[in-house]
């Protein structure tokens, strides 16, 4: 059998027998011509490229328009189809196929050129099918496996064959069986040549790092010297076990986690609104890994903590998948809300210049992406047009598991604060209704205005316009009876009230004045920044509401838009309507085919989950949170292992598929993964796990004997590989330093200083500009960790953006690392830097310490400076003394207003306007070069220096 | 699937970058005698010039892009039969329209006159005082169309081929495509407006293409890079110094982490950035521009200042060797009083527009520089409620006009046309993919050549390929 696969292969040129030509043709050939070529030459009649048609021997054999016979019996190399196939023949025959990417391999170069050399037979249907079955044992043993899926669009896809190295990720984990006395981890990793184990310096502060986001204090780094040097295992178990335990280390690994599921405070797209609860799901994340909440139950809890909800909440509980055998974990009703905030992680909006349903589809196509990247590895949205071309996955099956979410509603739903959520901070409220005060006058001055044009313009009419004040004076009555106000949150005009009467009268519209009469360029900006800031306050005011950012069941509401945040509806289980999902042609929502029922991936066996409209995810969960799922389990101990060395086992967290890398240790990846299920789904015992290895502990230089190369070296795990700081990590470690962090859990985004000029830049939004970024006013609002800043996705942080911050619009599975010049202006010339350098300079000498040079090395390094580095310095120190005593500061004020220069959408002319900054008005600068004599400016230059080192920006 | 080209898949790939990679400029420029041992490794790094993939005329490309969606109808496709219809009411709804486009409509006129011009006979309306002197220069598409009709995602289609934003924009990829001639500036430059546009620099994305190909937006106003200066007061010996003992600082480490090559990297782009701070401000100062030349850009004139600016720099920068250059200017969406906005804003872009042109073509330099006029998409021949006496138009991704100069194209020729009210292309009708893959062809790139390995396929411009408009080209 292997000899006649071989014979197949290597006879390119030689005769075949006509049986074994007709063979090729069935099992390679014929498969071949659909893969590649039909898409042109013959799927659509309509559509078929340079008049080529492969559908019929006849027609493949006649050739198109070149009017050259496309295949000669016998002869590939003077054959057309051959030749432009090869691409080697360019002058006279195109490549084909066109794309570069769908190219053929020689192997498959080598079936066309053996059948034609073989007489090019083309059998009929009749007898591909009876030659298919007379052979499927066979060629199955020999081709690989067919993977049972439902649904498939085609037979062709349904009976593909895989790889079976492609398919590793669905095959039941397997714990593999490791010799007893040596750390599991190190037995399947088996290095050659393994580095010795790092000093504790270098230990505890990678594992600090690793587990808090933070550097260890040069106290802490004593201690654990100490307590190393006199009982290793046992101090690094006590080291992992308190930084386990530190409340940073949910800080920590919620960054990773929000990587993955692109969290962000804002809405993108047009508006860009505010989405003012998404910190509830931030903080839920943090608390969640804190408590080593089991993964299984955080996985239920963001997919469908909603439809578990216990008591009055109005929706059926159904919690006995959530808690069987954990009465003590009961998570409260809010927290559950909250947790449904991943569903809508994603970009998201609809205006009223974009179909309804259009945006809708978007929702139901990022939710079912998302949970597969997150969840399963799979990048689903391949699956949405066509099955997929690489993987198991039909597209029945991606229709499957958005019908999970076909009842699946967006809002932002009451949930009361717990005790735990931080609710400080809300007083900053005021300055925002400063703000809404602000609009609210300038549209009560334009109203004002607009009225007299008003008369003015029946003036200049010679319109009568008795009708007109009769209207003005109703309106007025109308306003100050409370008129449609909300909370003082929308504003009504006297001229809009009076104008939509007389329109209501039908009274003919050039015998009353237009909308905005009489407008001058700079009102047309005033009225819109006025009115759409009102709109975009109400997003922002949410921050201090107890609501949550979720979702609902139910059916589907008909909205034209979404402009202020969305309340869930008394009628959700009638009004609206039902969605049927089903198969889209292309994807469009407006081309539903065949229906399908809510599952999952098929490969996996199939399943059917009710379809009543509550319920659906809570059945999907539980058949992710399965510890039966391999993809589940795999992808979530892959990504621990990332998180902790730098390097993924499958080198694609978001794609297992067959285009994603191997696992380069699977049986380690498998034994990590039923290690997770029998540790009841324990986070924090898998990092005890993975911390205590060899693996883990080892030296980032190679042994002096190796005879690897370093990136084998890292690659195999012989060295600990280093890494550069994180943005977040780059920014806390400093505060971290200077002393100035605050170190409080939670709550409300924050606003640090970021760069001034994209502070202030002016941005567009729908139909106006977005509000200026202001920092808060005092120091220890700012100086919070970076995972609590406000996250814009229209405004970035550009020190958080240069350092590879993923923007939140993909899921990143694992962070980038570039070296790039803007990260020198940002690091090296920045504010920032300068306000942390000298901050760290000003700690130290406050400090009295006897050295300062060597606490600097200490707070930045971990380390004491040698002999030379400290005489480096402190030449340097008084070098920049000389330097910093000729200088001069002048106190600068915090800018309480800001001009807007624009053009005005209405008139095309520049337009320029003042925005106000309330909120700067208590600010409370750090502190600055002019607080401190030449002599802390001058360390501050040593400080800035040590900041910027490699030393401090890497961690081995 | 065969191994990918590039070592990563996944959305945010996992891509473990390669040594050369680390040197990016916005420039790596290698004078520095400190730095010649650098200058082998790495004069082939992503930058690098690379050669056409496929012969043709254009070598880099001058975006004009006009957000907010400039009116066909206004610009340079007129529509008589407008005027037969004018504020004639009807109504339009369906499932498939959004808010804006349903309910009560009316149909608005014109307000500019138009005129044949040049020998091509082009049409452009009157407020084209100064590009209808180079008429015959231009190619004009009107077959283009959009899927969006919405600012953001029209804007990130027509930017990135992709209307969700996060894919690499035509720059990063033309730049990726063919490197960039000066290694000391970036080869993709972007001026945009003071006010960033919907969908901000998302806009100008490198998306899942290496860092190097994002655009550099030099801003108009304040630092044209982010903290290229250090703060005030910091001078540059003072700088120097504080340089010099983080250079001995990083060699010690370096000395004892001799297998770890991203040190040197991040050393390199220490003393890189220190030159840039006195380069980039020299190659954007226009002051030693002679004065003829500054008033044939309208420099100097109120209007027409910042985007004569815009347009003067862009010729100096393309001078300077770089890639790709695209320039904003906005807002275009007039919704309400179409003359005075468009008329306005046409003003503003005229002169320097038909500067930028004659200027490149007395340099001998219109022949191989592209250049392309656009916005996100077209507007309506007719307006909601309420523009009904205020003559607006809405959006309008079915219609719009697109013309390219230069690099190839064919000039003199007006392609493809609209219905008799310019609601809808009819005729040499294109999706905008089509546009890419003309674009990328015009500056001898293939867009099926040109991909990139991400998220488990090759991903390209225009998404999932399609064909070149032939007609576009000479």
């Amino acid at each position: 059998m292997i000899a006649k696969a071989i014979l197949l292969t290597l006879l390119a040129s030689a005769s075949l027998h006509a049986e074994d030509a007709e063979a090729l043709f069935v099992r390679r050939v014929w498969p071949l011509f659909q893969e590649k070529c039909l898409a042109c030459h013959g799927n659509d009649e309509k559509k078929i490229k340079g008049g080529y048609d492969m559908r019929t021997q006849e027609s493949a054999m006649k050739g198109g328009e070149s009017e050259k016979k496309s295949i000669i019996p016998g002869r590939p190399e003077d054959s057309p189809l051959y030749l432009a196939s090869t691409r080697q023949h360019t002058d006279d025959w195109e490549p084909m196929p066109p794309k570069e990417a769908d190219k053929l391999y020689a192997e498959q170069l080598g079936w066309i050129k053996t059948w034609i050399a073989g007489g090019a037979p083309w059998p009929d249907e009749n007898k591909r099918s009876t030659i298919a079955k007379a052979n499927a044992e066979k060629w199955s043993a020999e081709d690989g496996i067919v993977v049972k899926t439902s649904g498939a669009l085609s037979p062709e896809w349904a009976s593909r064959r895989y790889k079976p190295e492609g398919l590793w990720a669905y095959q039941p984990v397997k714990k593999p069986v490791v010799p007893a006395g040596v750390h599991p981890i190190d037995a399947l990793l088996a290095v050659k040549a393994p580095a010795p184990a790092t000093d504790a310096r270098t230990f505890i502060r990678r594992a600090t790092f690793d587990l808090t986001g933070l550097p260890p204090t040069p106290e802490e780094i004593t201690a654990f010297e100490k307590e190393y040097s006199q009982d290793q295992a046992p101090s690094i178990q006590h080291l992992i076990d308190r930084l386990l335990d530190s409340p940073h280390y949910g800080e920590r690994m919620a960054r990773h986690w929000l990587d993955v599921t692109r969290y962000a405070d804002s809405s993108g797209f047009a508006n860009d609104y505010e989405r003012g609860n998404a910190w509830r799901y931030r903080d839920y994340v943090v608390r969640s890994f804190s408590a080593d909440k089991p993964y299984d139950q955080f996985i239920k809890e963001q997919i469908a903590g909603d439809e578990t909800l216990v008591g009055d909440a109005g929706t059926p509980a159904s919690r006995s998948g959530l808690i069987a055998g954990r009465s003590a974990r009961i998570t409260p009703n809010s927290e559950l809300l909250i947790a449904t905030g991943f569903l809508r992680m994603g970009p998201w909006e609809l205006t009223g210049m974009e179909v309804a349903k259009v945006a809708r589809q978007r929702f139901l196509d990022d939710v079912t992406n998302s949970v597969g990247e997150t969840f399963l590895g799979h990048s689903l949205q391949c699956a949405r047009c066509h099955d997929h071309k690489f993987d198991p996955v039909p597209t029945h099956d991606y229709y499957s598991i958005q019908a999970c979410f076909g009842t699946t509603q967006l809002v932002e739903r009451p949930a009361p604060f717990l005790p735990v959520e931080n609710t400080t901070g809300f007083e900053e409220k005021k300055y925002l209704e400063a703000r809404q005060t602000e609009h609210m006058a300038m549209l009560a001055r334009l109203d004002d205005k607009m009225l007299a044009n008003a008369v003015k313009w029946y003036a200049d009419k010679n319109i009568d316009r008795s009708a007109w004040d009769k209207a003005v004076t109703s309106a007025r009555a109308f306003i100050a009876g409370g008129g449609k106000m909300k909370k003082g949150r929308s504003f009504t005009g006297v001229f809009e009230t009076a104008r939509a009467a007389l329109q209501k009268q039908n009274i003919p519209e050039d015998q009353y004045p237009p909308k905005l009469v009489g407008f001058e360029p700079e009102d047309y900006g005033n009225e819109r920044v006025a009115r759409k800031g009102l709109e975009r306050l109400k997003w922002e005011l949410e921050r201090y509401e107890a609501f949550a950012f979720s979702v609902y069941d139910g059916r589907t509401p008909q909205v034209v838009s979404v402009y202020q945040p969305i309340r869930i509806p008394q009628d959700r289980m009638t009004m609206g309507e039902l969605e049927q999902t089903a198969i889209l042609g292309g994807g469009d929502p407006f081309s539903p085919t065949r229906p399908v029922k809510p599952g999952a991936l098929s490969v996996l066996g199939s399943v059917e989950f009710p379809d009543a409209i509550e319920g659906r995810r809570t059945a999907l969960a539980d058949w992710i949170a399965s510890k039966d799922n391999p993809l589940t389990t795999r992808v979530i101990v892959n990504r621990l292992w990332l998180w902790h060395f730098g390097q993924a086992i499958a080198g694609n967290p978001n794609n297992f598929g067959s285009t994603g890398k191997k696992p380069t240790h699977p049986e380690l990846l498998d034994w990590l993964a039923a290690t997770l299920v029998e540790k009841k789904w324990s986070i924090k015992e898998l990092h005890r796990i993975i911390m205590t290895s060899a693996a883990y502990q080892r030296s980032s230089a190679l042994k002096e004997d190796s005879t690897l190369s370093h990136d084998e070296a890292e690659k195999s795990y012989a060295v600990f590989k280093p890494r550069r700081l994180m943005a977040e990590e780059m920014r806390d470690a400093m505060l971290s330093i200077t002393g100035e962090l605050n170190p409080t859990l939670g709550g409300i985004p924050n606003r640090p200083e970021i760069n001034i000029e994209v502070a202030m830049q002016p941005r567009q939004v729908m139909g106006t500009f977005a509000a200026a970024w202001v920092p808060n006013a005092q120091p220890s609002q700012r100086h919070r960790r970076s995972l609590y800043a406000l996250k814009i996705r229209g405004v970035r942080d550009p020190f958080m953006e240069v350092f590879n911050e993923p923007a939140p619009d993909f899921s990143c599975e694992a962070r980038e690392v570039s070296t790039v010049t803007p990260q020198v202006f940002s690091l090296f010339n920045g504010q920032a830097s300068y306000d942390r350098a000298l901050a760290l300079a000003h700690r130290v000498l406050k400090e009295k310490t006897p050295d300062a040079i060597t606490r600097i090395f200490q707070l930045t390094y971990g380390r004491a400076p040698s002999a030379d580095e400290k005489t480096a310095c402190t030449a340097h120190w008084q070098a920049m003394e000389k330097k910093q005593s000729g200088r001069t500061f002048t106190k600068s004020s915090p800018p309480l207003a800001v001009k807007r220069d624009a053009v005005e959408e209405n008139t095309g002319e520049k337009f320029s306007f003042q925005e106000k900054l309330p909120a700067y008005a208590d600010f409370v600068p750090d502190l600055q070069p002019a607080d401190v004599d030449a002599h802390t400016r001058a360390l501050a230059d040593v400080c800035l220096v040590l900041l910027n080192s490699n030393e401090f920006a890497y961690l081995y | 699937m065969n191994t990918p080209f590039f070592p990563c898949a996944g959305s945010r790939a996992l891509h473990a970058p390669t040594r050369r990679e680390f040197v990016y400029g916005l420039g790596a420029s290698l004078g520095s005698v400190a730095l010649t041992s650098l200058l082998a490794a790495e004069s082939q790094g992503p930058l690098a010039p690379k050669a056409q993939q496929v012969p043709a005329k254009a070598k880099r490309c001058i975006f004009l892009m006009m957000e907010g969606g400039p009116s066909h109808i206004d610009t340079f496709d007129p529509k008589p039969m407008l005027e037969k219809l004018h504020l004639k009411e009807f109504v339009r709804e369906g499932k498939q329209k959004s808010a804006m486009e349903s309910g009560k409509r009316y149909y608005v006129k014109s307000p500019f006159k138009f005129a044949h011009h040049g020998q091509s006979g082009a049409w452009m309306s009157e407020p084209w005082k100064h590009l209808s002197t180079v008429a015959d220069d231009l190619c004009f598409f009107r077959g283009c169309q959009v899927d969006s009709v919405n600012h953001p995602t029209a804007m990130y289609q027509m930017n990135c081929g992709n209307r969700f934003g996060g894919d690499p924009a035509i720059g990063a990829w033309v730049t990726y495509g063919l490197g960039s001639v000066n290694q000391d500036l970036p080869g993709f430059v972007v001026l945009p407006e003071i006010s960033y546009p919907q969908g901000g620099s998302a806009n100008w994305s490198n998306g899942y293409l290496p860092a190097q190909f994002q655009g550099t937006p030099l801003r108009p106003k304040g630092s044209p890079i982010l903290d290229l200066e250090p703060p005030t007061g910091i001078s540059a010996d003072h700088q120097r110094a504080n340089l010099d003992l983080l250079a001995q600082l990083n060699n010690k480490h370096a000395e004892a982490h001799p297998w770890h090559d991203e040190l040197k990297a991040r050393m390199h782009n220490y003393e890189l950035a220190f030159r840039m701070q006195t380069q980039v401000p020299e190659t954007l100062d226009l002051s030693k521009e002679d004065v003829k030349t500054k008033a044939m850009y309208g420099i100097g004139s109120d209007a027409t200042d910042a985007f004569g600016r815009k347009c003067l720099l862009a010729r100096k920068l393309m001078e300077k060797g770089v890639r790709f250059v695209q320039l904003y200017a906005g807002t275009w969406d007039s919704h309400d009083y179409i003359e005075r906005a468009h008329g306005n804003l046409i003003h503003q872009v005229d002169q320097p527009i038909a500067a930028l042109i004659k200027d490149l073509k007395q340099r001998g330099l219109l022949d191989d520089t592209l250049i392309v006029w656009c916005g996100e998409f077209g507007r309506t021949p007719d307006n909601g409620v309420r523009g009904g006496t205020a003559y607006g138009r809405d959006h309008n991704p079915k219609a719009m006009t697109i013309w390219l100069a230069g690099g190839g194209c064919k000039a003199g020729h007006t392609i493809g046309s609209t219905d008799d009210r310019g609601m809808e292309a009819v005729e040499e009708v294109h999706h905008v993919r089509n546009l890419h893959i003309t674009l990328l062809r015009l500056l001898g790139l293939d867009d099926n050549k040109l991909t990139f390995y991400h998220a488990g396929r090759f991903k390209q411009l225009s998404q999932f390929g399609g064909q070149v408009i032939e007609k576009l080209i000479a």
